[in-house]
């Protein structure tokens, strides 16, 4: 390697969020108390909704001294009743930048808890005051820290550590932190009010600095099922990413060590007493696929050596050199360098090669990626010019890059998986939005599953009309993975999609009282900032999302027209009852008659019939 | 001349005939019409009526009857669309109150009729959705709204020996000379239905302007030029076009008009001689000899008068006259031709600029003299 010093020095993530949190959405402190309220709320939502829990979210911002002005220290409290987090990592979980749980690819709230430990960071920065942490995840006691970031060392300091009974699970965090309540108030309760739209199945309280108690039980009682870990798809991979996945799929020698020794002889079954090379072997033939990784590379490398237990605890393996299959080692009784010949055909050398050379490329696609079969992988292995049976492993670094490359271009995979979605379902969605909005019409739909660049996504879409919805509309709620987005709305791709659309043609004109809730599901949003406020325009996602509010539309427009057909009935039945008799009387002095003309049953008749045709329009809105 | 008492009362008497006449066969218009709608309602129908289309594509010129008239195109308006129902119950309340006006000789003006709706819960939303409905009525009945004893806001006025004799009710068989006012008489709803019974006047003069109408009877223009004038106060209402074409008709009296030296003044002019595309359903309204002897463009030259320049709007309406049928020979075409040339207009009052009575004393009596060669 080189021998250049290492002119740089390494900053931790501490420091680097520290320098740059504005990136993260700790701008100022309207936005930072908006923010932490965010990042706070959405992990207890993550964790319950990861352990099939109906979440109970409580959140609590009081100010240290009411009477000062803002902007002023807040104390911020969310607590939940999910699953808890272990004693042993709560200090690095919430002492430390780059800690979390949330890695695997499906659709969560947050990444990596990252936002979390961002608030804990900005509080400790602007008042100077440890994080408060109560977690119990085993209903049974609960341990109280309080933290503190060591921001140099990236490391937590428990400034306190405490335990009590208790009976149930749950986590409770409080931070004290700077904010501008007067400011970011509405924001706050919007968010909270929004959430719970979203997240039927979640009774959310917020307790509010002025002592506004806001609630929103839960009407839902079940949770939507929860996304499943799925491994990635090729249109959605990397360089980096593969080199990763290669190294995981790696294995090293082990070293073979008394320790390693005693390890084989216990899982092959064999007691302590000798044991010829034979005997080994046969029984490693009889318990081969009951047989750790490990275990069997040391195997495989008995089997050449041919060497028993006692034999091997007196070398030290040197090289494996599978091209030129020789196998050399040193041996300590001889104290010299030897080799044998590995035989090509044997079933250990096979598994010597997938342990130093890594997987061939087929078994590499079948077995790591997501929906690809062995035909594919070998259609594909043409396509990107490899052998099939190319070992990951001998890979330099301009193949890595063809092979990245070519996964991208390639056509033939089948589409994302998406059971690593969580959509909120079409049927909760619709509840929410009549618990919410009363509304006199209302439509959802939830698209098929689609992909951009390898990342699945679905689009979630309802529509409401009429009832306690204020004119002006439509108002859009926007969401992505169950997060409603509150800030710059006027770059996103949904309003977009919903200004592109002429309103006119599906009967809704002037300031119709409507509203419309766009949800994107997906492994990864495009956000076009940092801040996660506003979706990018994905020529994938905004063709879904027009899909979507056109059928939506379509069935806005089919109740208008019936409503419009019921109103007119009703109009016209009123005007005949009103202008009719009018016209009668004046038409009987006209004509110089004394007795006013015989109307009354016609008018009757038609003003029943006009009703009833009023009635069935409206019959037809109801079953809709 | 000298008439016995006898003659005299049989001369009322025939004139209040020919009134009375009139009243019922509008009455009796009025009556068909109702009796048609009475008679669908007895039958337990929505009742319907067709009416002449007054949408500019049935607006069509008649070169015989030189002035516009509407096509045959008509629609049929239904009580049972609702979308003409209020206006339908409209038509019928107007038609019965002016059933009511006509029966008991009492008249009302436009805004009245604005008003007079309110009584009986029939809303207009403003006067000109009433006055359209007023339009519909005449539509209907090819009858003025005059006839229905609905007049508009006079402002137009007449001076000069002319004897008439009242028919309204009240004055029946009095009689008047419309010489005895120097401010003239305004032509309203009795002077309209008034018998014409004697002038010793030889021509009509209309003129535009009423500080002209005040200078010429100043001047004694009617004695001077044997002449009855009439201040049409710019375009000429209707009740006053009614008054000329009796005058021309009745009197046998040619008519003259005097207009400001402009696109307007001419087309004041032209509506007096052969009507308005507004109001094509309607005739009996035009005195196709009237004749238009001033101010021309051609004369803003000739008599060196002080001008000002047109405006837009002016010349925008020259442009649009030139399109009119009316407008596409003789001194119609002629003048607007040079007025667009000129592209500056004279008012009537620029003669003062070399006396007050130039007008009077030198320009009139050249363009009478003219008129009798147009």
């Amino acid at each position: 390697m080189s021998s250049i010093k290492e002119k740089f020095n390494q900053i931790s993530p501490s420091e680097f969020f520290y320098s740059n949190r504005d990136l993260a959405g700790f701008s100022n402190p309207t936005r930072s108390l908006y923010t932490a309220v965010r990042e706070f709320v959405e992990n207890a939502l993550d964790a319950c909704d990861q352990k099939g829990i109906l979440p109970d979210v409580h959140l609590t911002i009081k100010a240290v001294d009411p009477d000062k002005p803002d902007p002023k220290p807040y104390i911020l409290t969310v607590k939940d009743n999910g699953p808890g987090i272990d004693a042993e990592h709560i200090p690095l979980a919430f002492g430390t930048v780059l800690y979390g749980s949330k890695f695997g690819l499906k659709q969560a709230r947050g990444m990596f808890g990252l936002g979390a430990t961002m608030a804990i960071l900005y509080g400790q920065i602007t008042t100077n005051k440890p994080v408060t942490v109560k977690s119990s995840s085993d209903g049974k006691i609960q341990n109280q820290f309080e933290i503190l970031l060591d921001i140099q060392k990236n490391k937590p300091v428990i400034v306190k550590h405490t335990t009590k009974e208790i009976s149930k699970t749950g986590l409770t965090v409080s931070i004290c932190l700077e904010g501008d309540y007067s400011k970011a108030g509405n924001k706050i309760r919007d968010y909270v009010y929004e959430t719970s739209l979203i997240t039927p199945y979640a009774s959310i309280t917020f307790d509010d600095p002025k002592n506004q108690k806001f609630s929103h039980p839960r009407f839902v009682k079940e949770i939507p099922p929860p996304p499943t870990i799925i491994r990635p798809h090729p249109h959605g991979i990397d360089v980096e990413r593969i080199r990763r996945m290669i190294v995981e799929s790696q294995f090293e020698i082990p070293t073979i060590d008394d320790a390693m020794i005693e390890k084989v002889r216990k899982d092959l079954g064999l007691s302590v007493k000798k044991f010829s090379f034979t005997s080994i072997m046969d029984k490693a033939k009889k318990k081969w696929k009951t047989l750790p990784r490990q275990v069997r590379v040391v195997i495989a490398l008995m089997s050449f050596l041919k060497m028993d237990f006692e034999k091997l605890n007196k070398i030290r393996i040197e090289d494996i050199d599978m091209p030129n299959k020789k196998l050399s080692y040193w041996d300590f009784g001889d104290s010299q360098s030897k080799s044998v010949d590995m035989d090509p055909e044997s079933e250990y050398y096979k598994q010597l090669t997938n342990t130093v050379q890594g997987e061939p490329l087929t078994t590499f696609l079948t077995k790591r990626f997501q929906r690809i079969g062995p035909t594919t992988a070998v259609k594909f292995a043409e396509f990107a010019k490899f052998k099939p049976e190319k070992r990951m492993g001998t890979l330099t670094n301009q193949e890595l890059v063809n092979l990245s490359d070519a996964l991208q271009k390639f056509e033939d995979f089948m589409a994302p998986d998406s059971s690593c979605l969580a959509p909120l379902g079409a049927e909760p969605l619709e509840k929410g939005i009549k618990k919410f909005f009363n509304p006199d019409f209302v439509a959802v739909v939830q698209r098929p599953a689609s992909a951009y660049s390898g990342f699945p996504f679905i689009i979630e879409m309802g529509i409401a009309y009429g009832g306690d919805i204020k004119s002006g509309g439509p108002h859009v709620y926007r969401y992505a993975n169950r997060i409603p987005l509150l800030y710059d709305e006027g770059s996103d791709v949904v309003l977009k999609v919903v200004n592109d659309t002429d309103w006119g043609r599906y009967k809704v004109k002037g300031e119709p009282p409507f509203i419309i809730v766009s949800h994107i599901c997906s492994t990864r949003i495009p956000y076009k900032t940092a801040g996660k406020e506003n979706v990018a325009d994905r020529q994938e996602i905004e063709r879904e999302l027009r899909l979507a509010l056109q059928y939506l539309s379509r069935k806005l427009s089919s109740f208008m027209s019936k409503r419009g057909q019921a109103e007119m009935a009703k109009k016209r039945a009123n005007l005949y009852a009103k202008y009719i008799p009018m016209i009668a009387e004046f038409c009987t002095e006209l004509s110089g008659k004394k007795k006013e003309p015989n109307y009354k049953k016609m008018l009757e008749t038609e003003i029943a019939s006009e009703n009833k045709k009023a009635k069935e329009e409206e019959n037809k809105i109801e079953n809709n | 001349m000298k008439t016995t008492k006898k003659e005299q009362e049989n001369k009322i008497k025939s004139r209040s005939k020919k009134a009375d006449d009139k009243q019922k066969l509008i009455l009796e218009i009025l009556k068909t019409h109702g009796a048609k709608i009475y008679g669908d309602l007895e039958n337990g129908q929505f009742p319907k009526f067709s009416i002449p289309s007054r949408s500019v594509s049935n607006i069509v010129y008649d070169k015989q009857l030189r002035q516009y008239i509407l096509g045959n195109n008509s629609a049929l308006r239904s009580s049972r669309n609702s979308a003409q129902l209020r206006s339908f119950t409209q038509l019928m309340w107007l038609a019965f109150f002016a059933n009511r006006l006509t029966t008991e000789r009492k008249s009302s003006t436009l805004r009245d009729i604005y008003y007079s709706s309110q009584a009986f819960a029939v809303e207009f939303e403003d006067q000109s959705e009433s006055d359209n409905i007023i339009v519909d009525l005449e539509a209907v009945t090819s009858r003025p709204r005059e006839d229905f004893h609905i007049f508009p806001e006079e402002r137009s006025s007449i001076f000069g020996d002319l004897n008439i004799e009242y028919t309204i009710p009240g004055y029946e068989g009095k009689t008047m000379n419309l010489a005895n006012h120097p401010d003239g008489y305004s032509i309203g709803p009795s002077l309209t239905t008034a018998e014409l019974v004697s002038t010793s006047a030889e021509i009509v003069i209309a003129i535009e302007k009423g500080g002209l109408f005040t200078r010429f009877v100043e001047e004694q223009v009617d004695k001077k030029f044997k002449s009855i004038i009439i201040n049409t106060g710019g375009q000429a209402p209707r009740s006053t076009r009614t008054l000329l074409k009796r005058l021309h008709d009745e009197m046998k009296l040619p008519v003259i008009c005097l207009t400001d030296g402009d696109v307007y003044g001419e087309h004041i002019a032209m509506v007096i001689k052969s009507g308005s595309a507004n109001a094509a359903h309607l005739r009996d309204l035009t005195v196709p000899d009237a004749k238009w002897v001033g101010v021309w463009a051609t004369d803003i030259e000739k008599y060196k008068l002080p001008t000002i320049p047109m405006t837009e709007s002016d010349i925008k309406r020259c442009y649009d006259l030139q399109k009119d049928p009316r407008y596409q020979d003789g001194i119609w075409k002629k003048e607007l031709d040079v007025f667009l040339k000129l592209k500056r207009k004279a008012e009537l009052e620029a003669f003062s600029k070399y006396g007050l009575t130039n007008i009077t004393d030198k320009y009139l009596p050249q363009k009478l003299e003219l008129a009798k060669s147009l």
